[in-house]
Order: C-alpha cells, then sequence, then structure tokens
C-alpha cells in the first residue's frame, strides 16, 4: 500500500530542526463546509419533515410543497468566515468542496433511498436532484463527493424565467439588421435554459512589482514649410519602479476546463465570462434542492490548474492599480519586468445561476455555438449575434465607396 | 496638396470599410468583451510605492508616445521578474 500524501515513514523528531521543522508546518487548511445533517441525501422540511423542497422563484427561499414552510440557507459568508481575514491570508486555504478531484471519481451516484430502501441513481455531471420513482421520496446529492460535482455553496436564481426571455429578446431586438437569417428564423427565446455554472471564488493577498521606462514631454516643434510640417518631440526617459500590495475579495474563475476556455475563435464562452460579477456575498451553504428543475455542469479543474490564472488575473489588477501614480509620464509607461508574490488564497467552489440561450450556427470544424447569457441575479445580458456576412461586407463596401467618392469630388475640387 | 496627402486621403475609403464592418461585426459578435475583473473586484490596496531615475532623453521623435507604451494594457504580460 503506498503511503499517505506528505507521509514520510520516519520519525520526525530524529530529523535535523529545519527538515523537522518544513515536515511539521501546517498543511493547507481545508474549511470544512459540508451539511452533515443533509448526508443521506433528504433534505427534509424543518417543520413538517417532508421531502418535496424546492427553490422560491426570485428569492434565496427554500419552500416545502407539503406545509408551505419557507425558510433561507445559511449565508457562507458569515457562517465560514469568508467574508473577513483578508488581510491576515497565508498560504493556500481550501474549502472543503474545492478540493482537488479524484482521478476515480464516478459521475453516477447511487443512493439508498431512506424512505423505502430502493436505490436511486443520480449523474451529477448534469443533475444534482432525482425522485425515488417508488416511494415519490426527493433525493439531493448533499454529501460533498470527490467528483467535483458538489460546490462549498450555492447562489440561488433571482432573475425569472419570463424576465429573463424579455431581456434576450430586446438584447437581440437591436441586432437584427445584419443577424444570420436562419437565426432570426429559428429564435425562441423561451427555449433559454436556466444552468448553475460550476466557479471558483477567490480571495487573494498578493504583493506586486513592475518595472519599467517613462517618458516625459520636454520640447514640441515643427520643422519644415508648408506642406512638408513634420511635428517633432523631445522628452526625457525615466527609470520608473512600481509595488503595490493589495487585496482582491471574491474574484470568480471559471472551474469548467471548457467554459474557461475563452478562445473567441473557437467558441463564445467569453460570452458568460462577461456577465460576471455576481453578489457572490449572498451566496448560501451548498444544497441540492436549490438546484430543482435547473441543470448544472461539474467542476472539473482544481486549484492548482487556477493558481496561474490567479497570479495572472492580480497582476493585471495590480498594474490597474499603479497606472494613476504614473499620470506624469505624459507620453506613457512601456513596463517591461513584472513580478508577483501571492502571500494567501483562499478557495471557494460555488454554482452560479445563468439563463443560456444558444444557437449552433453550421460552418468548418463543427460550426460555432453562439450564447446568449443572463446573469441570474443581477439580469445583466450579452451575446453573440451570428451575422449575415454577405450582407455586413456589402454595406459596407457601399459605405467605403461612398467615402472615396466624397475624397475623389474633393480632391478634383480643390485640384 | 501634395501627393502624400493625396495618397492618405484616398485611403479614408478602403479604411472606412474596414472599419465599418468590424465596429458592427464586434457589435453583434461581441468578441472583444469579458469580465473587467480590474474595475469590477473589490480590491483593497495599499499605497503604491516606487522610484522614478531620470536614465536618459529621447530628442527629435516623431512619436508622439513612448515605443510599447501599455500603461493602460493591463493584460498584456510583460517579462517575469519572479
Amino acid at each position: 500500500m503506498p503511503p499517505r500524501a506528505g507521509d514520510l515513514g520516519v520519525d520526525p523528531s530524529t530529523l535535523p530542526k529545519p527538515i523537522r521543522d518544513e515536515l511539521q508546518k501546517s498543511d493547507p487548511v481545508a474549511l470544512d463546509t459540508s451539511a452533515k445533517e443533509l448526508k443521506d441525501g433528504t433534505n427534509h422540511c424543518p417543520k413538517c419533515a417532508a421531502t418535496d423542497i424546492r427553490p422560491k422563484a426570485g428569492t434565496d427561499l427554500l419552500i416545502c410543497a407539503f406545509c408551505r414552510h419557507e425558510w433561507q440557507g445559511e449565508r457562507v459568508e458569515e457562517q465560514f468566515g469568508f467574508g473577513a481575514g483578508h488581510d491576515q491570508l497565508s498560504g493556500t486555504t481550501i474549502a472543503s468542496g474545492a478540493r482537488d478531484i479524484a482521478a476515480d471519481a464516478a459521475m453516477l451516484r447511487s443512493f439508498k433511498c431512506t424512505g423505502c430502501g430502493a436505490e436511486v441513481t443520480i449523474n451529477t455531471q448534469s443533475e444534482m436532484t432525482a425522485r425515488c420513482h417508488w416511494c415519490r421520496h426527493v433525493f439531493g446529492v448533499n454529501e460533498q463527493i470527490s467528483n467535483g460535482a458538489v460546490p462549498d455553496a450555492v447562489l440561488p436564481f433571482h432573475i425569472r424565467k419570463d424576465d429573463a426571455v424579455a431581456r434576450i429578446r430586446q438584447f437581440v431586438d437591436k441586432r437584427k439588421l445584419f443577424a444570420l437569417k436562419e437565426f432570426k428564423e429559428q429564435f425562441t427565446p423561451e427555449n433559454v435554459i436556466s444552468v448553475y455554472l460550476p466557479y471558483m471564488i477567490v480571495d487573494g493577498k498578493a504583493s506586486v512589482d513592475v518595472a519599467g521606462k517613462g517618458e516625459i514631454e520636454t520640447r514640441r516643434y515643427t520643422r519644415g514649410d508648408g506642406n512638408n510640417k513634420k511635428t517633432y518631440y523631445d522628452a526625457d526617459v525615466y527609470q520608473v519602479e512600481r509595488r503595490v500590495d493589495f487585496t482582491v475579495d471574491d474574484l470568480p474563475l471559471e472551474s469548467s476546463r471548457e467554459r474557461s476556455n475563452l478562445d473567441t475563435r473557437a467558441n463564445t464562452n467569453n460570452i458568460i465570462n462577461t456577465i460576471l460579477p455576481f453578489d457572490t456575498k449572498n451566496a448560501v451553504k451548498w444544497n441540492a434542492q436549490y438546484l430543482r428543475g435547473c441543470s448544472s455542469e461539474k467542476r472539473d479543474l482544481d486549484v492548482s490548474h487556477l493558481q496561474p490564472r490567479l497570479a495572472d488575473q492580480m497582476l493585471s489588477i495590480a498594474r490597474a492599480q499603479v497606472e494613476s501614480s504614473v499620470g506624469r509620464y505624459d507620453r506613457g509607461v512601456r513596463w517591461e519586468k513584472e513580478g508577483i508574490d501571492v502571500h494567501g488564497s483562499r478557495w471557494v467552489s460555488m454554482y452560479l445561476p445563468v439563463w443560456l440561450y444558444s444557437y449552433h450556427q453550421p460552418g468548418d470544424k463543427g460550426g460555432l455555438l453562439h450564447y446568449i447569457a443572463v446573469n441570474g441575479r443581477t439580469g445583466e445580458t450579452m451575446g453573440s449575434v451570428p451575422v449575415q456576412n454577405w450582407k455586413l461586407i456589402l454595406v459596407s463596401l457601399t459605405a467605403g465607396t461612398f467615402l472615396e467618392g466624397l475624397v475623389i469630388w474633393g480632391l478634383v475640387q480643390s485640384s | 496638396m501634395n501627393d502624400d496627402s493625396g495618397l492618405a486621403l484616398l485611403l479614408l475609403g478602403p479604411a472606412g470599410a474596414v472599419g465599418l464592418y468590424w465596429a458592427l461585426y464586434r457589435y453583434y459578435r461581441n468578441t472583444d468583451k469579458s469580465h473587467a475583473f480590474e474595475r469590477e473586484s473589490k480590491v483593497e490596496a495599499k499605497p503604491v510605492s516606487g522610484s522614478d531615475h531620470k536614465v536618459g532623453t529621447n530628442n527629435g521623435t516623431r512619436d508622439s508616445r513612448i515605443a510599447g507604451d501599455n500603461v493602460s494594457e493591463y493584460r498584456q504580460r510583460v517579462q517575469r521578474a519572479r
């Protein structure tokens, strides 16, 4: 049997102090966000113990379909202290729902119904709830299984379907003139689906150093005469160095490999990326019943995969932060080197609500899937509408020809 | 009017056609959009520190900006120091 991860097989007290100290340092802390009371897969109404529980549309409440009792899920922000202590972050803290995905974890999970003992199977790739076909008990995958399907928290939908449909219609109405004919003919925003997409919500603390050259204009003059006048500039060149220490709160990173590929030549995932951010402060502790009637996508990236992206985004944030400090360089700054020390980060996995409308445009290499996405909390809408290329080229050429005609007319007049 | 500026003016037509095409294409397809995390994240930064030393001059240039100006290109990565 292989040793457990981090197990050396030697008593640390027999080793030299520096090695012993290193071995005995604490491991990345995992905050336990699992809901032990829901572990058997059934979520009982606190009042009548029925299991037919659904989210109340437009709110963060759960409602019992039997006795109509309503209750609010616990906010993880307060319960696990995710909203505080950014300045004291040190090392990598991973909440239990964000832990590494086990390579052999199965997508299909079987549960023994606590009502009648039947075996109920749930495909966690896209579903998180099921109903026992014998006794009609409602099940949810509430246990934090190691296949990445169960996050720490979930942010329930606030935008209702009719609102999402209206927003998508409004978005497309503004983009109809040059839209692909087939897209317009098949446009049925009522087919929009509610999806919970997986994200890592990251708090981080970092120091960033940047260095480069900046220029300040000292003189501006013209040489030549008549039509050959040319402007010249004199400038002082400075070596500019800046350092900024900062913390960032609730940075959302896509934790699905497919969704995090934002190559706009191959897909339209940038559309879903654009509707970020969400009010993740209001996320509630995971409860599969919030996902009833919605589909979900499973997380397939671990913290280690996402760490380079976190560093990249923090570098970008730092560059934005130092911009105001180099305002005196009126000819601009060319940053040449940058470095980052991420002192600490805290990772929480979360399902975020998105209304998604899609249209598949046939073409080379399997065509292109166009998305129109509505943020399920804020209603922010973004989309990719396929264009009728010949129409667009024709209009552009016509406008160009008209402009060229005006220029030629002007040149003829002036000569 | 000299030949140079006449030729430049003649390029206005093709440039206008290409410009209009790209503007409309981007309006429909939104390929240039993404989450503006630099602006939209909650960031708490300590005051920026640093140094500035004059290292030379760049006299008689015809460019109105420094070569390779990337002060607003936050996402353009440069050489990593560490």
